[in-house]
């Protein structure tokens, strides 16, 4: 009765075929590595990455922060930086209406110059107040993703649920730097105010 | 031999090619900036940093089996799972049998490991160690293992002396497409599962779920077929609903039923004395259980669950029937910016009925416990959130020794991002269980001799005065991460047992005149043995590239028993010889192409001198295929390296040991 299933898969016939199909993957694998693009599912900060790219596209900031149409757009980091390259990879060779993007990393608040973008990592949590205070009037768009990022005065947070990533706004902390927000991305995110946390 | 000597050189290819041309091989990120803002936030992404964050700030010995881990590990039930797990010891005795402990103690009644699915306790009061043949899920529905090794008492309770393992599933409002599983092989022979979403009115999520598998005998050490075949049926339902903004409510419950063939040898008071049969275990059993989570104010939270558990096992040793309830009040909050506090209260009412038999009998057959518990724990955040003290203790009253308390100090210090550096003491106990109170088991029949005209029959009993076995534990442990893409876990411990149990003489022998005329030589269990447990634990992930992921785990582990003076126990000081000293592990992840996986996962277990179990090496490896988003299918071979193999010898009064043998299947998996 059972001997049908066993000549079938019997141990030494699985073995045999498991070995075939590894050598059909090893050599695949070997002559095909130069053409492999791959398309898996990207990394949270592969996201991010392309989320702060956007963020780039739908604000608008005041003219005075570029000094001429073809000043690139900084993107600064401020701390540890969990990008990694892919920050670099997503902004290389891209343009928004003629102007490049540079990325800067500073690894302490003494050491931040004027940016565009701000992404604050979480590494600075426990600064954020004095970090956000010290930002004051600098005209950049501050985004992190920490905890009441954007209650406490931070303009974009982005947060994770059920793996995917989302945003929060702070719109008033937006226009007080005069940032103009685009309707788009208000439209996508959640508004907060830091009233909601007092 | 030539066929593991190809497959160790195909192993290696298969680790060292992707190094070479590892830059080729790097994914190229899909443009993203390509996408609408829409699509992005559409984009599942891999990794959720948040509880990464915790995991790494844990102050204890911990790790985590992930879903990945499950579906490319290929393997098949939840105890082969923990074999990824460092400290832990996991042996197969025989073909729906397992020996699982952590840090040691490794038996097939080992009774030092708390184990909760969903926060439902599965450790069994009868010998307070886990029916693993009955703890199953669909594989596909977890979303997490956790596993601490060494004491957990603090937050969970006795019975967590040498680890607690906690099995989540994944919440309904996460699971959102339904799901048919099919496949077969040499050793799993059928297995079949099929899962449905659904919601309710935008506010409910629900997921409903059945599987059953059959899988066959495994050999005898002379190559026969052993009697060990195993089949087994399960169902539930899980429901999430989001009740307000912050109040969340789990409702679940499973129903499972299934049967064990065994072969067992059990003395008898007649000739030829001992009598082997092969016979059955038939289980059964559900449970329900109801979670109410409320998030209020930053840091505040409150849980409150209530569930009801019940089991039926009928063996050629006893028939049981087990009802447990359980509720449990949990709440943390924050108090100023320095003090975390999570404090509760539980209590759990357990109630069974055990059938005798000639072999086996409780007196009383039937007995209901119950276990009050409360516990406070203080996370005292210090030097600007960089160092952090944790104190707490467990308070616990239950029916067999009344108060028991289970402190804990821990301290973590994160002196760098990449760096975090923690150390802990605490006691732990492991209470008595309702077989060390009651018992009466007859372990062997000695023949009549010249000497001793009648049937000699060595006899256990329950001993009311037992008392529970203690442990300080003292644990140092570093994780650290050198590059982004790799972290290294070390941990070390020093542990501490008194008053372990061993089996002591227990009055003059007697005589009986039923069934038929017999001399019982009558034993207790009592508790005088003492230990020192020492070992090291070691984890390293590295993720190398997108595609290619690599973990590793080593562990080292000795063991020292003593009596006290007044013990005249022969056997239980053979225990420290149980576990195996080195263990090791690799596991490969490899996305060949976009949509083909190769895993491959080594083993080394060494010897358990005890058991004369010499040391053995397992080769697992699976092939996957997604054929297209919906359709996926996959080949699994285990167990390569050897036809078959011993892992762990039979214990006194429970099945025969069997040995693994080499195996394979081939599983698909539908979504819709």
């Amino acid at each position: 009765m059972e001997s049908f299933a066993l000549q079938v898969f019997s141990p030494l016939m699985a073995l045999h075929i498991f070995m075939r199909i590894s050598y059909i993957v090893i050599i695949l694998l070997f002559s095909s590595a130069l053409s492999i693009t791959q398309t898996i599912s990207p990394t949270e900060y592969q996201v991010k990455a392309a989320f702060l790219y956007n963020f780039a596209k739908f604000v608008e900031w005041s003219p005075e922060t570029f000094s001429d149409t073809t000043t690139p757009i900084v993107i600064g980091i401020l701390g540890e930086d969990p990008f990694e390259a892919d920050l670099d990879t997503i902004v290389k060779d891209k343009n928004i209406n003629g102007r490049e993007f540079v990325v800067r990393r500073f690894q302490a608040l003494k050491e931040l110059e004027q940016c565009h973008i701000l992404f604050i990592s979480s590494s600075e949590q426990k600064d954020m107040p004095k970090i956000l205070r010290r930002l004051r009037n600098s005209g950049m768009l501050t985004v992190s993703e920490v905890e009441h990022f954007a209650h406490i005065g931070g303009m974009i947070n982005l947060v994770v649920e059920e793996n995917k990533v989302r945003f929060e706004i702070n719109v008033e902390a937006a226009e007080r730097e005069g940032l103009k927000i685009s309707s788009q991305l208000l439209k996508l995110a959640r508004i907060v105010s830091e009233k909601e946390n007092n | 031999m030539s066929h593991s000597f190809n497959i160790l050189k195909l192993l290696i290819a298969a680790i060292v090619l992707p190094v070479l041309c590892g830059s080729q091989l790097q994914a190229q990120i899909r443009d993203l900036t390509k996408l609408s803002l829409e699509e992005l936030m559409n984009i599942t992404v891999t990794s959720v940093s948040k509880r990464k964050e915790k995991l790494s700030e844990a102050t204890a010995a911990v790790y985590v089996i992930t879903q990945e881990d499950i579906k490319r590990s290929g393997l098949t039930n939840m105890p082969d799972l923990l074999r990824m797990v460092p400290g832990m010891q996991v042996a197969h005795i025989d073909a729906n049998k397992w020996s699982i402990s952590s840090r040691g103690f490794n038996s097939r009644f080992s009774n030092k490991l708390l184990v909760l699915i969903d926060g439902r306790s599965v450790y069994t009061p009868l010998f307070s160690g886990v029916h693993w043949d009955v703890q199953d899920l669909r594989l596909e529905d977890i979303e997490r293992i956790e596993v601490i090794r060494g004491p957990g008492a603090t937050l969970w309770g006795a019975n967590a002396v040498n680890g607690v393992i906690n099995v989540m599933t994944v919440s309904a409002i996460n699971s959102h497409s339904g799901e048919v599983t099919a496949g077969g092989g040499s050793e799993d022979r059928a297995f079949g599962s099929i899962r449905y979403n659904g919601t309710v009115s935008n506010k409910g999520y629900y997921r409903i779920y059945a599987k059953g598998f059959k899988r066959d005998d495994a050999v005898t050490p002379s190559g026969d077929r052993a009697s060990d075949r195993w089949n087994m049926y399960r169902g539930g339902i899980r429901s999430d609903w989001e009740l307000t903004d912050g109040d969340m409510l789990t409702v679940q419950g499973d129903l499972y039923k299934g049967n064990l063939h065994q072969t067992v040898t059990i003395p008898t008071i007649s000739s030829p004395y001992r009598q082997t049969s092969m016979n059955d275990v038939k289980v059964a059993g559900g449970n329900i259980l109801a979670r109410w989570n409320r998030s209020l104010s930053k840091g505040s939270e409150l849980l409150l669950q209530i569930y009801f558990d019940h089991t039926y096992r009928h063996d050629i040793f006893h028939k049981e029937f087990r009802n447990t309830a359980d509720l449990e009040f949990q709440h943390s909050f924050l108090l100023g910016s320095h003090h975390e506090i999570i404090w509760g209260l539980g209590y759990r009412l357990t109630a069974d009925d055990i059938t005798k038999s000639a072999t086996v009998s409780f007196n009383p057959h039937k007995r209901t416990d119950n276990l009050f518990s409360g516990f406070f724990q203080d996370q005292i955040s210090m030097l600007n959130h960089t160092l952090f003290l944790t104190l707490g203790s467990k308070l616990e009253h239950n029916d067999y020794t009344q108060f028991e308390v289970q402190p804990n100090v821990r301290l973590l210090w994160m002196p760098h991002n990449r760096h975090r550096i923690w150390a802990a003491v605490s006691r732990a106990v492991r209470t008595p269980s309702r077989s060390e109170d009651d018992v009466q088991v007859h372990v062997a029949t000695l023949p009549p001799d010249t000497m001793v005209p009648l049937p000699t029959v060595i006899t256990i009993f329950g001993n009311r005065d037992f008392s529970s076995e203690n442990l300080i534990a003292y644990e140092l442990g570093h994780r650290y991460q050198p590059v982004n893409r790799m972290g290294l876990d070390i941990a070390i411990f020093y542990n501490v047992y008194t008053d372990l149990r061993t089996v002591e003489p227990s009055g003059t022998p007697y005589m009986v005149t039923t069934p038929s005329p017999h001399i019982i030589i009558p034993r207790r269990f009592e508790n005088r043995m003492d230990g020192k447990t020492y070992g090291a634990e070691f984890t390293s992930s590295w993720h190398p590239f997108d595609d290619w992921k690599l973990n590793t785990g080593y562990t080292w582990f000795k063991a020292r028993l003593s009596l006290q003076s007044s013990s005249q126990d022969a056997g239980s000081v053979n225990a420290e010889g149980d576990s195996p000293q080195h263990q090791f592990h690799v596991r490969s992840y490899l996305n060949v192409l976009h949509n083909v996986e190769f895993d491959a996962a080594v083993y080394y277990v060494d010897r358990i001198a005890n058991q004369h179990i010499p040391s053995y090496f397992r080769l697992d490896g699976r092939l996957g295929w997604h054929i297209s988003e919906a359709l996926q299918v996959s080949v699994v071979v285990q167990n390569i390296l050897d036809a078959q193999h011993p892992e762990f010898a039979s214990t006194p009064l429970s099945e025969l040991a069997s040995e693994i043998q080499r195996s394979a299947y081939g599983k698909a998996t539908w979504k819709f």
